[in-house]
Formats: structure tokens, sequence, C-alpha cells
């Protein structure tokens, strides 16, 4: 809204390392008031972006995680007719059954706009959802108002949240959407930007550790035939892992043993796939 | 100087759209761009709505701010390819050398200047003279160059090294390549195409609650609460999938294949796949060999014809193949009718069918794809080709 403020820009948070490029894409985004759409390999920090943004803009943030048998009519209200069934059958709540506002539940894109401050609103995993469930959702987006038909009442935004929409296809959404949304895609990082994402995660880690990992992880990443390559998810849970290992040694890394290969790779034919691999390629 | 950039993009293909071009006006007057860098990136952010167009919009910026032509490859990709190729030739000189055609020996006494700067020479005759012509500077499957997960360049995501670079660097470095439309494809890919595949039918357990008959049968039973519950809808769909698998025209794509199989036999339920050698003749097989498990062509008019058939091969052999009585290349085999016949067969079995072709597109001239393609709509197997499959095969629902 008021660009101008400094507190409305953003700068990063603190455990989420934030590249110019993107800030910039974010920034812009909230000037416009346009959904800034995010897409990238899953472990790119998609999903994070999100948090990161709430919490350095210091907004409450929604998140609506998308599913596939999701109708937009979810995301933005429910109307409990089972209770006012029961209600008006038995009649032993203090809710006025033929006062139906009682019975209506705001989802969370409702949520985001009956808020009384301004919020981030994530909208997780896109893709997931039919082509309709995203067009129907964008148009509410855009006017930033629903009708509740049932009881005949507009709910209009009452602040305009900052809209992210994440999703992990390769695939094109449609046309509408892709126009009335910013783009980005967010790239696997290079090692360098591995080395300070790790380091926030871990600022007591030796140097030498988190580069042998790092080295390690990027060895095995370049393997083919894997079906769910390791991220950054991955990657720090595997630190994690080998820190918490009183046995553990840099050492063992350069020789070519690489313990919890199960943390890196989620599919038993791609440890099996790996741990052949790793002994013949050190 | 925007609104030539803003054709030029549209010329090359990049679907930019006038409202999108008057928000990176809006975007500009923000007093959020300081630099031509920032433009670069909010430009991108908002006038470029998918990856795969990354890479010719680095192209059309370098090009429209710095004046960088527009040619295909430029030196910088023959510099990719040169190193890629000098990484390959240190696995293994001797297919080098062959490819080259030069002696082995004579190869390894060059070094590695003397190697890339031949490389260059050869590469730039190869590319002027018989552009794609042989698979190893080209996109094929079995290329050294254009693996997936392979950036040239290098993927710059922020950080240190990135705030020197100028936008045009940046632009120049067509970190993007790897996105670009015609790139390999992955399974991921594939699954992200195909998902839309679907059809919903109800089974399983009645557990929905079905609101408006539940209200229905209360007020019929006198208030008396009357819950009606209908069953979720759940994906029904069925597939049959025939993959050529013979031959040495479909070895280059036998990768790309695969990628494709593993990812369908995963995600329908109901799929069935055979196999048969460059055309169908009476039969095709359940197993690979094609020798053990046949089945009649004729016998798939009893399948249900709600079935999506899916069939994969290059569609290029000796017109005799297709069209005569005589054409199966297995002597020992009798046939009764031209194998066109079978196709057409199939495609009034099968309302929706499709004809998957992995060759590149610009590439169908033999004269047997014309004729298949007068049967089943056929479709490259790339990220647009899939898109256009799964819209064909759920269209005419």
């Amino acid at each position: 809204m008021n660009q101008e403020n400094p507190l409305n820009k953003f700068r990063g948070a603190s455990r989420y390392v934030l590249d110019d490029e993107l800030a910039k894409i974010v920034n812009v985004s909230i000037a416009l008031e346009m959904p800034l759409l995010l897409k990238g390999e899953p472990g790119t920090g998609k999903t994070m972006l999100a948090y990161a943004v709430a919490e350095s803009l210091k907004m409450p943030l929604i998140v609506l995680n998308v599913k596939s048998s999701m109708k937009l009519i979810d995301a933005l209200y429910q109307y409990d007719t089972l209770t006012r069934l029961n209600d008006s059958r038995f009649g032993d709540s203090d809710r006025n059954v033929s006062h139906i506002e009682e019975y209506i539940k705001m989802g969370k894109i409702g949520q985001a706009f009956v808020a009384d401050v301004r919020t981030v609103l994530l909208i997780d995993e896109i893709d997931k959802a039919d082509t309709d469930f995203q067009d129907d959702m964008l148009d509410v987006l855009d006017q930033m108002q629903f009708d509740i038909i049932e009881i005949d009442k507009t709910v209009s935004a009452k602040n305009r949240p900052v809209v992210i929409i994440t999703s992990n296809a390769k695939k094109d959404l449609s046309d509408p959407f892709l126009g009335r949304c910013n783009f980005h895609h967010i790239a696997f990082p290079d090692p360098h930007m591995m080395r300070s994402i790790i380091d926030t995660h871990f600022p007591n880690l030796q140097g030498e550790i988190i580069e042998a990992c790092i080295e390690t992880f990027y060895h095995l990443r370049v393997f083919e035939g894997i079906e769910k390559k390791p991220a950054t998810r991955e990657l720090i849970n595997w630190i994690r892992a080998l820190r918490a290992d009183p046995d553990f040694e840099i050492s063992k890394l350069h020789r070519g043993e690489i313990p919890y290969l199960g943390v890196l790779y989620k599919k038993s034919s791609d440890v099996e796939n790996v741990a052949r691999r790793v002994t013949q390629s050190f | 100087m925007f609104i030539e950039f803003f054709y030029t993009l549209r010329e090359r293909g990049v679907p930019v759209t006038p409202t999108s071009f008057l928000r990176l006006h809006k975007a500009l007057s923000t007093g959020l761009i300081h630099s031509l860098e920032d433009f670069y990136t909010v430009a991108r952010s908002v006038l470029v709505k998918s990856e795969r167009y990354f890479d010719m919009y680095d192209q059309i910026f370098a090009h429209t701010f710095q004046g960088v032509e527009l040619v295909e490859p430029d030196d910088e990709e023959i510099t990719e390819i040169a190193k890629a190729l000098l990484e390959e030739w240190l696995k293994n000189p001797a297919d080098i050398a062959a490819a080259l055609g030069i002696d082995e020996r004579e190869l390894e006494r060059l070094t590695p200047d003397e190697l890339i700067q031949y490389f260059f020479e050869r590469l730039k005759e190869q590319a002027e003279a018989h552009h794609g012509g042989n698979k190893w500077i080209g996109k094929g499957g079995t290329s050294p160059v254009g693996h997936s997960g392979y950036h040239p360049g290098g993927m710059r995501v922020g950080g240190g090294v990135s705030r020197n670079k100028s936008a045009i660097k940046v632009a120049m470095d067509r970190r993007y390549k790897d996105y670009s439309q015609d790139g390999p494809l992955t399974q991921s890919q594939i699954g992200e195409a195909l998902k839309r595949l679907r059809r919903m039918v109800p089974a399983g357990p009645r557990d929905v609650i079905n609101v408006d008959k539940t209200i229905y049968e209360t007020i019929r039973s006198g208030g008396e609460i009357e819950i009606v519950y209908d069953r979720r809808l759940r994906d029904r769909i069925k597939v049959v999938l025939m993959i050529d698998n013979g031959g040495w025209s479909m070895d280059p794509y036998v990768h790309l294949v695969q990628t494709l199989f593993n990812y369908v036999r995963d995600q329908f339920k109901d799929l069935k796949v055979y196999y048969f050698h460059n055309t169908i003749y009476d039969e095709v097989w359940l197993d690979p060999p094609r020798r053990t498990k046949p089945e009649r062509i004729l016998d798939f008019i009893s399948k249900d014809p709600e079935t999506r058939l899916i069939i994969v091969g290059d569609a290029s052999m000796a017109p005799y193949e297709l069209m005569h009585t005589k054409g199966f290349i297995h002597l020992e085999k009798k046939r009764s009718r031209p194998s066109i016949e079978n196709l057409q067969f199939l495609a009034e079995t099968f309302r929706h069918s499709v004809w998957i072709n992995p060759e590149e597109e610009r590439w169908w001239g033999a004269w047997t794809i014309d004729n298949i393609r007068q049967v089943f709509p056929m479709f490259g197997l790339t990220l647009d080709g899939l898109d256009k499959t799964v819209h064909y095969l759920m269209s005419r629902n």
C-alpha cells in the first residue's frame, strides 16, 4: 500500500537467505498489489519465502494448503448445514437457527479478507487443484471480494492481503491466471548460496565441516536416474544427523563414506542406486 | 525502446500481453526501479510467466539493450558444446575421434587449446552444413550436451557473485537455457503434463454426505434427520499404451520413452502396455521381446471404448510395411491385412486415441508419418506435445 514506508519493504528474515533479485520482485509485487507466483524445484524455499515475508513485514500469515479435490468455495467460506439441521431438529444450542450467518465459517481466503490487520496469504501448491479453481480464485483475489450466496452478502477485504502463490509444477498454469500474477522461478541454489543458507541454520558449525558436507551434497546431486533428488531440506536434516553422531569425522566424507543416506534420499531404489555409485565415484 | 523490446518479445514467441506491458509501466512509476538490473528483474517478473521463456527473454534483453545479435547457435553456446565435448573426449577418445573423422593418435597430440580450436571449427562447419544431421551436436538423446540438470554458464542465485555483474551480463549468461521449451523432458514434467488425464467417477465406500438429498429425505420423513451418503469421486481412467520397441530408429529415444513409461505405470491404475515393431499388424505383445504373449488387434473390440489409446513410435518405416498386405518385415509371420487398416480399426474402436512421436517435429518428413497422421492425431514427445495430447484425449468427454 504505502511502499514509501521503509517498514513495508521486505528485506529478508532471520532464517531465510534472500537473493537480491527475489527481494526486488517481492517489493514490486507488493507495490503493484499483485499476487506473486513462485515456481521452482521442491526445496528451493518457495513456501519458506512466505513465512519470511510475513515475519519481516510483521504481518500474520494465513496458509491455504491447496488439495486436489478442493473447490474454491472451501477456501472462501463454509456453510455448516449439518449443524444447522441438527440445531433445528434438537434446538439445544444457543445459536439462532433462523440466522444463517451463525452457520457460516470463513475459509482461509475469507479469514484473510475479514482480518483486522493486513495479512500475508500463502496459497501453497496451487497446481494441485484444477484449472477452474485457479481461475475462479483469481477473480476473487482481483476484486478482493466474494459473495456468500446463502445470506446474500458480499465480503470485501478490509485490508488487501499480500498474496504469495507457489507451484511445484513445471507445467504452465492457465493463461488468465498467469496474466494476473507476477512470476518468479526460483532456481536451485548454487554452492555459494547454499553455504550462506547453511550458515544461517547452523551458525556455530565449523567451516570445513560445512564445506565438506556441501561438496558431498552437490556431488551426490549430479547422479542421474535418481527419482527424488535431495534438496535444501534434506541437506539441513542430514547435517543435523551428522552432528548428532559422535562417531562422525569429516575424513569419512573425503573417503567416500556417506552415513545416513536415508536422510538424503527418500526412496529405497534411490538409496541403493546411490550407495552403489558412491563407492565407484570417489 | 521499451515498445521495441515488447514487440521483439512477441515476435520471438514469448507470450506477452498489453496488460502486462502497461503493468510494467506502472511498476516503473512506483519508484522501486533504479537501475537496468532492477528493470531486468522486474520486467521479467511482470512480463514473462513461465521459466520456459526465460532463456528467450535473456537473449532478447541482451539484444535490445546491448545490440547482441539474435543468432543460433551463438559462440557462447559453441563454447559450452566444446567444453562438454572435451570432457567426453577425456572419457572416451576413440568415439570423439571417430565422430570428428580424424585419427585418434593425431587427436592425442593436440593440446587442449588446439583441440578446442579444432572443435570450434568443426562445430561451426557442422552447424552450418548439415544442421542437426549428426546427433552429437543436436538435441537428441545421445548428445553429450543437453543432459537435464546441466547448466551452461552456471545458475546465478543472488549472493556476492552476482552483484558485480550488469543486467546485460546476466542476460547474456542465458542461464535459463535449461528451461527452454525444447529442452529434454524429465519425469516430473511428464507427470505434470499427464496429470490432467483423469476421469472422475464415484467409487469406494459411501462416506460423503449429500446435503441436498439429506435435506430432502429429512423433510420427507417429517423432520426426523435422515442422512444420505454418497461415494467419493475416484479416478477411473483406462489407458492402453502401445510402444514401438523395435528397430534402430527408436534407439535414440529409448531413454525418453522409458521416462514416459515409468511415469505412466505408477500413475494409472488401469493401464495395459503393449509392444510392437515399427507399426501394428495383427497382433501386439504384452512382453517386451514380443514373443510369448500376443494379443490380437481384433480382440480389442471387446475393450471399453472409453479407453484412452496412446501409441508411441517414430512412425518412420518403408511405405510397404504400412500399406502392403505382405508388408510385415518378419517373414515367418502370416498377416491378413495391411497395417494401415489395423491402425484405422484401432482409431475407430477407441475414439480417444493419439500417436506420440518422440522424433522432433521438424523432422516429420517421412511418407508413412503423413499417412499415419491421417489416422491418428500426432504429437511430439515434448512438453508442448504432451499438453496437446492430454487436451485432445480429454476434449471429447
